[in-house]
């Protein structure tokens, strides 16, 4: 999978049997579609189940990003309770985008709050905790 | 004259459709029999797979001896009767399915058994060789099927009988839990 | 079911002429449009068809698994899969093993390719062999593998060549007409016909078979490709015993729309022959010639046995037509269901995803970390033009040398 926004092959990190593309360079996440359902289905969501919860964003200053499989470009949308964390979703529904800001911004601060509840929230406690260390990196520098 | 050449005409076309009887005849035993040899080729898979099954499951189902005793007995029957009748080997294989699905059904309440990596490249080749035993029976009873059809139907019969074409014996295995879609009453 | 192949075969060679004397009455209409001699038309024609052939031919099979980015497995790759092809090889009562390639795309498919039984392979992306159960994939690979056991890849690249070479004369007729005006310089060639009047007909019947033969053409090629699907859709449900499978799994590939990557910039003569073919894969794909899934999926669910006869009647309930050559319904017993298969739990299910994606990192040749703190990292084969020296796990924050 290439990074949407270096364009270089990214590191499949494989967490918990999940697994996700992470960029070297700039620490942007993938989450393939196919990933997501396999973690909602270890949280326990039945098929019918709703799916991550989004807000779309319309009005953003962030570069828009081409989704790595179909390359079409990828909508805003903010996801959580307090919507504080902006993403890129495929239209199509071939998975998210996560920034490596955004990553650290989860990593430090919301997965504090989560408790591993079966919405955005327990997404956000499942990366949160894959990439505990990347919060750290950024604290330092 | 033209009389001579139309009754040789007439011998020449029924010697062409009696060949075509009997080599059909044949074919169609021959598929019989080559369909009976990949059933015994998975047949002996499995016996040759339940040793090691035995051995990786002995160790965490402890308090279950006498459903493994068993699955090992029914599998030492069922390969000493390689060389049975059709219908004898149907009878032993089948009650060797039937304790290998009792054991299957106890493993369910060991779920450390369950997450070791080599019992489920086992399990995915039991599963595997069941089903094999089971498609490859399924095409020997239809091979064994078509084949009777033809030496007890007209006009193949009499070639059939000509030749001493038999009939064969269907592979029918009665498993005890043998997988049959439910039957639905709405009484 | 060896009488269904005799029957189709019949029905086969039929179609097959029809379109090849198509063909030829197109060639001979251009020829004597354009060059004055049906013969040379005739010859044109001919030579245009070779030459697809051998196009096809040559760089049929190898060319459509490579252009995909199928990679062969063996047993021991991913036993699962090899395991379900051997299960379908015996019960369709294929004679040999057909080789079995897995395609690195997320994208929802498969196909089967070889001219004939002893030269044939099944392909399936690594999206869909995650995404679907055993029960599923059984219903798939037996469908896959019923196209190769009634011959339909090779009629349908037979038709495909027949339908390309059409096309491309009928393309480059237009083109001339409309760009040339040859019809109306008759005199600049010797024309054998009769005078103006004769002239304007024959334009006006090769106009006609420029704009009709391509339609015509079409609409057979398409034809066989349903009846072909809907065939192969039985035949999977009786080597199973078990329709559902495959209506299980074409559900799951209808709500996902994800087409397969490398059809968009293909260049393989399966594409180049049939044009019209560019958004499905190789004819024997899964959405080949889109009768429509949701169809097929009711057909396959109102099912009461596995027979033929079952199929032609849930088939015949639907549509009020008949699809199952009727040799194949002589004699034939009828077939009961089998159970469903226990469900796999989340962590089998987990598993099975993990085992096919581990496999294609391991043939995409992506080298694998594993950090004592569970965090299992993959780095990409070009990984030292990124970061030369260390990898800092994302996890626990451990730093590996690369």
């Amino acid at each position: 999978m290439r990074c949407p926004v270096c364009h270089i092959d990214m590191m499949v990190v494989e967490y918990e049997k999940i697994e996700l593309d992470h960029c070297l360079k700039c620490h942007g996440t993938w989450f393939d579609a196919s990933e997501l359902e396999l973690l909602l289905a270890t949280m326990g969501a039945d098929r019918a189940g709703p799916a991550l919860t989004l807000t779309p964003m319309t009005s953003t200053v962030e570069k828009g990003r081409r989704c790595p499989i179909c390359r079409k470009k990828m909508d805003k949308a903010t996801i959580g309770d307090e919507g504080k964390v902006l993403i890129d979703t495929c239209p199509r529904g071939d998975g998210l985008w996560i920034d490596g800001g955004e990553l650290v911004h989860i990593v430090t601060e919301l997965a504090k709050k989560s408790d591993g509840k079966l919405d955005a929230t327990g997404i956000i406690a499942f990366l949160g905790s894959a990439f505990a260390a990347e919060g750290e990196d950024s604290e330092k520098s | 004259m033209i009389a001579l050449w139309v009754v040789l005409g007439i011998v020449v076309v029924l010697l062409l459709i009696f060949v075509a009887l009997y080599n059909g005849l044949v074919g169609m035993r021959n598929q019989c029999r080559n369909a009976w040899a990949q059933i015994d080729v998975q047949l002996k898979r499995r016996h040759d797979l339940i040793p090691n099954l035995v051995e990786t499951v002995k160790g965490y189902m402890q308090h279950e001896r006498q459903t493994l005793e068993a699955v090992t007995k029914a599998r030492n029957i069922a390969q000493a009767a390689s060389g049975s009748s059709v219908g004898e080997r149907a009878k032993l294989e089948g009650e060797l399915s039937s304790a290998l699905a009792r054991l299957m059904v106890v493993v369910e309440r060991y779920p450390d058994l369950k997450a070791n990596q080599n019992f489920l490249a086992l399990q995915e080749e039991l599963t595997s060789t069941e089903n094999k035993i089971s498609f490859s029976r399924q095409f020997f009873n239809d091979s064994v099927l078509k084949y009777n059809n033809k030496t007890q139907m007209f006009p193949s019969n009499a070639v059939a009988g000509m030749f001493n074409f038999k009939a064969e014996e269907f592979f029918e295995v009665k498993v005890a839990a043998e997988r049959e879609a439910p039957k639905v009453s709405f009484t | 079911m060896w009488e269904q192949i005799r029957s189709n075969q019949v029905k086969s060679i039929i179609l097959v002429v029809l379109m090849g004397v198509v063909l030829l009455a197109l060639g001979y209409s251009l020829g004597l449009l354009f060059l004055g001699s049906p013969t040379a038309g005739l010859v044109i024609a001919l030579v245009v068809w070779a030459i697809m052939n051998l196009i096809a031919y040559f760089q049929g099979d190898s060319i459509l698994l490579s252009i995909s980015g199928a990679r062969k497995i063996g047993p021991d790759d991913h036993p699962r899969l090899y395991n379900v092809v051997e299960e379908m090889k015996i019960a369709s009562g294929l004679e040999k093993m057909p080789d079995v390639y897995i395609i690195d795309d997320p994208a929802l498919n498969a196909f089967a390719t070889g001219r004939d039984a002893n030269h044939a392979s099944v392909a399936i992306t690594s999206g869909l062999l995650q995404k679907l159960n055993r029960d599923e994939l059984q219903g798939v690979i037996g469908h896959e593998m019923a196209h190769i056991k009634n011959r339909d890849v090779l009629l349908m690249s037979m038709l495909a060549v027949l339908l390309g070479t059409i096309v491309i004369l009928a393309w480059y007729a237009s083109r001339i007409l409309l760009f040339s005006g040859a019809a109306r310089g008759g005199s600049r060639r010797s024309s054998g016909g009769g005078g103006g009047g004769g002239q304007l007909i024959i334009l006006a019947v090769a106009i006609v078979l420029m704009i009709l033969a391509p339609i015509f053409a079409q609409l057979i090629y398409f034809a066989v490709s349903r009846r072909r699907e809907y065939l192969a859709d039985a035949s999977s449900a009786l080597y199973n015993r078990y329709p559902e499978g495959l209506a299980s799994a074409l559900e799951k590939l209808a709500s996902s729309d994800t087409r397969v990557k490398a059809a968009n910039q293909a260049t393989a003569p399966m594409y180049t022959v049939n044009p019209l073919q560019k958004k499905g894969m190789a004819a024997t794909s899964l959405t080949a010639t889109h009768p429509p899934v949701a169809e097929r999926i009711r057909i396959l669910r109102a099912m009461g046995g596995a027979s033929y006869r079952d199929y032609e009647r849930a088939y015949a309930q639907m549509k009020q037509k008949h699809i199952v050559p009727p040799t194949a319904l002589v004699g034939a017993a009828p077939v009961p269901l089998r159970a469903a298969s226990p469900e796999e739990a989340v962590t089998e299910k987990v598993e099975h995803a993990r085992d096919t994606s581990d496999l294609m990192w391991r043939l995409s040749n992506y080298r694998t970390i594993d950090c004592p703190c569970g965090a299992r990292l993959r780095l990409p084969p070009n990984v030292k033009q990124i970061t030369v020296s260390s990898i800092k796990c994302p996890h626990c924050g451990r730093v590996h040398a690369v």
